[in-house]
């Protein structure tokens, strides 16, 4: 298994590496590395989980971190690759 | 703006939002809200338990349509309310839960009454919020009910440290709510739909998996359309009975591990579902891995994360299903004017099997009381209109399978959880939202005694809901599966609540009227009687056999194909045509 790099763009606010870290276990998938770090803008964080998942296993933990109302944006980061994947699920409110 | 306390900037808001209702029991951390809770227009029905009012919010909002709220304390008002927070995070029920929190200064300290119910929740609310400032209670209030409400439902708690509402502040509600990490979606992609289409007239085998969704989403009159126009059979999941008539000549029914042989069949058979708003869930596919193999799949939700979870998807149609089934309506009439597929051997195989295969049951032979006749007899003499909220276990399965329902919002149970002593509460507040309408509660004799204290609720509050009781003195499930597979050892299912409580005198004790009924013949005029109070809550006695059982069944675990109609009695296969 390969691992991955998810750069996940959060709101600073308590409790967000809480929701994060909850999630991975209850839904019993392993983070490998996390680091949090601020960004440019004040009002989010930048977190970067290494996880040890492919295919469907990867597909699900980046849509159930989606659904994270403090939750963003996540990026995959593949190694030796200039362009992320960008997993946009949350496109624009439309009616 | 105008300035108040935290506590009535919490009541304005949550009269902002459109609250009429909300269940709940005061206590410290909370007190100083239930001072302007005291002079508001929201009518608040003081419980017994927290449970109740957490099952009661659920109840009015899966009747109404509308946010259920609920409001406790902290500490142990706060974790009373985490079951049924955490059922209506399993059925996607709109929910909003308002807890009080120690002062601020005191978190974290182990203070009186503390708890740490924003952590306790984080698991399966929807969402939740601490609010510390009494600035921020306006806006945790409207996003609270726009998260609840939007997407697919859940729960959402807003906890409040006491302090907070004491605190004065300016008052000023949101007009509008953004967050930038939640924008559900509401129209399906035009690709999506186009694809969709595009299988269904590929598909000699389609069948209409139907969950729970269509109703949340208030798409009942869509998915008739649509199936009229594909003429394909319909199964609808427990938590969609009554999102597509039952007495329409497309339903098979209930699939899963208590589903019609048609049902199950249907979905083992098909070449393509037409999954609108179900999740897959274990009990109606049974061993996933033999699960409707040969079938293409796609799988309409507003949940991007359900898609692709337990099955694959062929195709995805991400949206709101009223949106999304709307949508297919014109795009599956376009493709099916060019290539119309021949739906006539399938149809007749699935009708083939439905009139092989009914639902049925033994009738005792000592003249004791089919506790599925007591049910069939509920449905028939309230009428299609009737709203029925069910307990868990062997009289859920009853009632889910021997009630006709024609219409939506009108069974409600714990479906995903599966909580028993859901039923009473649950009807209570179903009969909140909806006072016009009959409510019968289905319960079972161990449900029953879990959260029957709400009877003096609704005795004290005029909200004269009506419950049968059925008692086979067992938690009949779990006995069912003793029966089954431990060899008939019943450790701990005889509850003997025959004997001890009676459940007639409890009633009465609690205001209501109490009814008892042991004898077929006695079961009509013991509705009509029941049928004909309505100014007190009813409880029915009904005392029936007790070893009837919930039948079809695929064992847990189990591949669909092995589905039994009877104890050791597999459905004649090589008689059908399939």
């Amino acid at each position: 298994m390969a691992q991955h790099t998810l750069e996940v763009i959060v709101e600073n606010s308590p409790g967000v590496l809480a929701r994060v870290a909850g999630l991975f276990s209850r839904r019993a998938y392993n983070i490998e590395r996390l680091s949090v770090g601020p960004t440019d803008n004040p009002e989010t964080s930048k977190m970067d989980i290494v996880v040890n998942l492919d295919g469907h296993a990867l597909e699900q933990v980046i849509a159930q971190l989606d659904k994270l109302i403090n939750v963003i944006a996540i990026k995959e980061i593949v190694p030796n690759t200039a362009q992320p994947i960008v997993h946009d699920t949350q496109p624009d409110y439309q009616n | 703006m105008s300035q108040m306390n935290g506590a009535s900037s919490l009541v304005a808001s949550l009269e902002a939002a459109g609250v009429d209702v909300m269940f709940g029991i005061p206590g410290g951390a909370i007190l100083p809200a239930y001072d302007p809770i005291f002079s508001s227009s929201i009518r608040h029905i003081l419980v017994r338990h927290e449970q109740g009012a957490g099952h009661a919010a659920t109840g009015y909002a899966q009747v109404t349509g509308r946010v259920g709220v609920c409001i406790a304390t902290s500490g142990p008002g706060a974790t009373n309310l985490v079951t049924p927070l955490a059922d209506a995070a399993m059925d996607s029920v709109p929910v909003v839960a308002i807890t009080g929190q120690v002062p601020s200064v005191a978190i974290g300290t182990d203070a009186f009454q503390e708890a740490d119910i924003r952590g306790i929740t984080m698991p399966f609310a929807k969402h939740n919020y601490l609010v510390t400032d009494p600035a921020d209670i306006p806006r945790a209030i409207a996003e609270a009910f726009h998260i609840a409400s939007t997407g697919r439902p859940g729960p959402v708690l807003v906890d409040i440290a006491k302090d907070a509402l004491q605190k004065m502040t300016e008052f000023a509600y949101p007009s509008s709510v953004s967050l930038k990490g939640y924008k559900p979606k509401l129209a399906p992609d035009a690709q999506s739909i186009i694809d969709a289409a595009d299988l269904i007239t590929q598909s000699s085998k389609p069948v209409f998996y139907v969950g729970g969704g269509v109703i949340k989403a208030n798409a009942s009159r869509e998915l008739l359309e649509l199936a009229q126009l594909l003429g394909a059979p319909v199964v609808t999941t427990l938590m969609a009975r009554g999102a597509f008539p039952d007495s329409h000549p497309l339903n098979l029914g209930m699939p899963g591990m208590h589903g019609t042989v048609a049902a199950v069949t249907a979905l083992q058979k098909s070449d393509l579902l037409i999954t609108l708003g179900a999740r897959f869930d274990d009990r109606v596919t049974g061993k996933l891995s033999t699960f409707a193999v040969n079938a293409k799949v796609i799988h309409a939700d507003v949940d991007p994360a359900e898609i692709g979870k337990n099955r694959f998807a062929d195709v995805a149609v991400l949206g709101d299903l009223k949106h999304s089934i709307a949508a297919l309506i014109p795009a599956v009439k376009a493709a099916l004017a060019k290539n119309r597929p021949d739906l006539t051997a399938w149809l007749r195989q699935m009708n083939s099997l439905k009139a092989t295969y009914p639902l049925g049951y033994d009738v005792p032979k000592d003249g004791s009381l089919a506790p599925q006749y007591v049910i069939e007899r509920l449905g028939k003499i309230s009428g299609p209109e009737t709203i029925f909220a069910a307990g868990v276990g062997q009289h859920q399965m009853w009632a889910s399978q021997f009630v006709s329902y024609e219409n939506p919002r009108t069974w409600l149970n714990s479906g995903g959880l599966g909580t028993m002593g859901y039923a009473v509460p649950a009807a209570m507040g179903a009969k909140v939202g909806a006072p016009d309408s009959t409510v019968w509660a289905i319960d079972g004799d161990g449900c029953f005694q879990m959260t029957n204290q709400e009877l003096t609720t609704c005795a004290l509050n005029n909200i004269p809901i009506k419950v049968a009781i059925i008692n086979n003195e067992s938690l009949g499930m779990v006995r069912q599966w003793q029966t089954l597979f431990y060899e008939g050892r019943y450790s701990n299912t005889s509850l003997e609540s025959k004997r001890i409580p009676n459940f007639p005198m409890l009633a009465e004790a609690m205001g209501c009227v109490g009814l008892s009924c042991d004898r077929p013949e006695d079961v009509d005029a013991t509705i009509e009687k029941a049928m004909s109070i309505n100014d007190q809550p009813v409880v029915v006695d009904f005392r029936v056999a007790r070893d009837a059982m919930v039948w079809p069944m695929v064992a847990a675990g189990a591949s669909n194909d092995d589905i039994l109609i009877a104890r050791e009695t597999a459905p004649d296969w090589d008689s059908q045509e399939l």
